[in-house]
């Protein structure tokens, strides 16, 4: 039957393209096997900056530590299927546990840390411990 | 300029010069995209499609459908403090884009767009004609 056949055919799928990209296969990998999540870093005269790329979690369920100058965020990312009926065309999301520890400069105050979950990025600041602070020197004449 | 392993497009967008526009380029600056992760579930009623996007707010997403394909593109913006210097970086891309084609069974005008926390959700019903439908067998 027709429409036996047709069953089986996927209702969106990317174009043919998408399988016969160019790319050498070591960065398709690379991209597939991504660390999770991703992570952004920066620094300023004044403190740290941690931006972590965990797109639909509550807020509630992010356990953030930081012990001394190291950092740790770990979690839970339930994959968010519907229901058993689905078929699932395409899996690329990630799901499950996971644990990032990152180690921030020594100079940081670990009381004077804020985290922000907004738009699926946990934003994570830290400030610099006041005697690291950039200070400065009067030249007496 | 779009890195190439972020390509999601078909055979002649990635002939093309290698940029895709988004808005912020449309307003004269270019950025870099990746490709989000996808979540494709099929269901009787039509298929849905979880998207990724981090760092996307209602205001930087833009969805279209053009005949049977869908495109999302978004903008990342985080809230950077002055003076911030970055030390590590696994997203260098200001932006994500991706493109699907839709089957015909799907009804591309009627699609349900969300976005919570970061992740799109795109509900695109099946057309009527397309929906299962059980037949009566009447008794002779």
């Amino acid at each position: 039957m027709i429409s036996d056949m047709l069953r089986f055919a996927p209702l969106a799928l990317e174009g043919l393209d998408d399988l016969l990209t160019t790319e050498p296969a070591f960065t398709l990998m690379r991209n597939r096997l991504h660390t999770y999540p991703q992570i952004n870093m920066g620094v300023t005269d004044n403190s740290v900056e941690v931006y972590l790329f965990v797109p639909g979690m509550d807020a509630e369920s992010l356990d953030v530590s930081l012990e001394k100058n190291l950092l740790s965020v770990s979690a839970e990312r339930k994959d968010g299927v519907t229901n058993d009926d689905d078929t699932m065309s395409r899996r690329e999301r990630f799901s499950g546990r996971f644990k990032r520890v990152i180690t921030l400069p020594e100079d940081v105050d670990p009381d004077k840390t804020e985290a922000v979950y907004r738009h699926g990025v946990l934003h994570i600041s830290v400030a610099k411990r006041e005697e690291a602070l950039p200070r400065k020197i009067q030249v007496n004449v | 300029m779009t890195e190439k392993t972020d390509t999601a497009v078909s055979k002649v967008e990635t002939q093309a010069p290698a940029t895709q526009a988004t808005a912020a380029e449309e307003a004269g600056k270019q950025v870099r995209v990746m490709r989000p992760a996808a979540d494709i579930h099929e269901t009787k009623e039509g298929a849905t499609i979880l998207i990724d996007l981090p760092g996307v707010s209602h205001d930087t997403l833009d969805i279209d459908v053009d005949k049977n394909v869908l495109t999302v593109k978004g903008d990342i913006t985080l809230d950077t403090p002055d003076n911030l210097t970055p030390t590590y970086m696994d997203v260098h891309a200001g932006g994500y884009h991706r493109q699907f084609t839709l089957s015909a069974e799907l009804d591309s005008s009627q699609i349900d767009a969300q976005l919570k926390d970061g992740v799109l959700k795109l509900a695109i019903p099946r057309s009527e004609k397309h929906k299962p439908r059980k037949i009566e067998v009447k008794a002779a």
